[in-house]
């Protein structure tokens, strides 16, 4: 191997978890915002149900970013 | 004993200024993107970014010596190593600050120690492999490369997800994100850096005899007194290089810029949380200009990009010399504390020519703020 000092494991470990993460969480974020906006408009029509999906979407978006900054705050705690 | 204690006193002075210097040139890295979207104020992003930059360097209080101990022989540290080390790394943070470019204070320190030792005691007291090319190098390729990818990748997904809708409720909300990816960038940043100083200290004090090297944990004073300086730097705003990260690389939407500090924030957690460390000036560059050019390639200044990735290239090299050019300096005047009191002299008269000739020209401030 190659710069056998160099702990490859833990570098493909931040690669996929950079990754993940950080195209995951942006993409949540977009979909609270994608929920909320549409469920605003469908509301507005009063289009319930179609209202009613994207306020779910929207909440499970936000859910999961929180969800992610919690988890970094705790990285961030326990390095 | 009294020679030595104006020595110590000296040194943690300077590793204070450095710190100062650390939150100064980096505030960029946290609050660029949100002022350039204008999703905060500046005075009022500088302002938060200093406050969760004090409580992040609270947030974890082991010992952070690594800056030092990875890369050089612990138990070779002097005093005037460390002081060699620190004034290296403040003389190219103020170099590369009063161009305006980006480049790591991590970076500037590690190479100061490194040229500051090699001077003091021989290439057998600098850990090359596992040290410089293991833990600072490698760090140095693979986190701006992977942020770069992150901040493209996230953008295109975004476009994707809202493209279709009204834009005034997507820029409010990715404006909102932004606060938030922001304060979570100042944290990791305060964590992070601050630490690099208290550590610092930490070896000046086991090198001075009043902490033991078995267990070298900062004292309250000294995770205060970082802590402190680092948030007192960032609310200072190195404004040069805040408008080189907000709008010189390439012009950000809001959605861009929550993008950048979300695969930023990304990055420096990811890599916190598996033991590799990096660069966060680094990071956050790669993913503003992965960003840009995932819209599209021509909105990227490719000159600036080129510039800032030259002045990380040059970054240890340069920190080096200059450390080790201040330890030989240092020595000519003995070990005592003379050599690193007309050294602190020379710096502070070069630092303030540095500043003053920058307030002589048109309000950096007033630019960056508008």
């Amino acid at each position: 191997m190659p710069l056998a000092f160099v702990d490859w494991d833990a570098l493909l470990t931040v690669i996929w978890a950079s990754l993940l993460a950080g195209i995951g969480v942006t993409a949540a974020y977009g979909l609270a915002i994608l929920g909320t906006t549409r469920a605003i408009d469908y509301g507005r029509t009063g289009r319930v149900a179609e209202a009613a999906v994207y306020a779910v979407i929207g909440v499970l978006g936000g859910a999961t970013v929180l969800a992610a900054i919690v988890f970094g705050i705790v990285v961030l705690t326990q390095k | 004993m009294k020679g030595e204690l104006l020595t110590v006193i000296i040194v943690v002075a300077t590793a204070l200024a450095f710190d100062f210097t650390n939150g100064f040139h980096d505030t960029a890295n946290v609050v660029a993107t949100s002022i350039s979207t204008r999703a905060m104020a500046p005075r009022l992003a500088v302002g938060y970014a200093a406050m969760l930059n004090f409580v992040g360097a609270f947030i974890s209080l082991k010992v952070a010596a690594t800056v030092a101990s990875d890369v050089v022989d612990p138990g070779a540290i002097t005093l005037l190593v460390v002081f060699g080390g620190l004034v290296g790394a403040i003389a190219w943070n103020l170099t590369t600050w009063y161009f305006g470019l980006p480049s790591s204070s991590s970076h500037a320190l590690i190479g100061g120690i490194v040229g500051s030792m090699l001077v003091a005691k021989g290439p057998d007291a600098v850990f090359f492999e596992n040290g410089i090319i293991g833990k600072v190098m490698l760090p140095a390729l693979v986190a701006p490369t992977l942020a770069f990818i992150v901040g493209g990748a996230s953008i295109l997904v975004l476009y994707r997800i809202v493209g279709g809708l009204r834009p005034r409720p997507v820029t409010r909300g990715f404006r909102t994100g932004q606060v938030i990816s922001g304060g979570l960038l100042a944290l990791a940043h305060g964590t992070n850096d601050a630490q690099k100083t208290m550590g610092v200290i930490a070896l000046a004090l086991v090198a001075y005899g009043s902490l033991p090297a078995s267990d070298p944990t900062p004292p309250t004073w000294v995770v205060v007194s970082a802590a402190g300086a680092i948030a007192i730097g960032t609310y200072a705003g190195g404004w040069r290089i805040i408008k080189t990260m907000g709008s010189r690389i390439h012009k950000m939407d809001s959605a861009q810029g929550f993008a950048a500090q979300g695969a930023g924030a990304a990055v420096i957690l990811a890599s916190s949380h598996g033991g590799f460390p990096l660069s966060t000036t680094h990071t956050i560059s790669g993913a503003v200009i992965g960003s840009g050019a995932a819209k599209r390639l021509s909105a990227v200044r490719w000159g600036v990009a080129g510039n800032i990735v030259v002045a990380w290239i040059v970054t240890l090299p340069v920190a080096a010399a200059m450390g080790a050019l201040t330890y030989a300096v240092t020595r000519l005047f003995g070990t005592g504390a003379a050599g690193p009191l007309v050294v602190s002299v020379l710096i502070v008269i070069g630092s303030a020519v540095l500043f003053s000739r920058r307030a002589q020209q048109a309000g950096p401030v007033a630019q960056a703020e508008t």
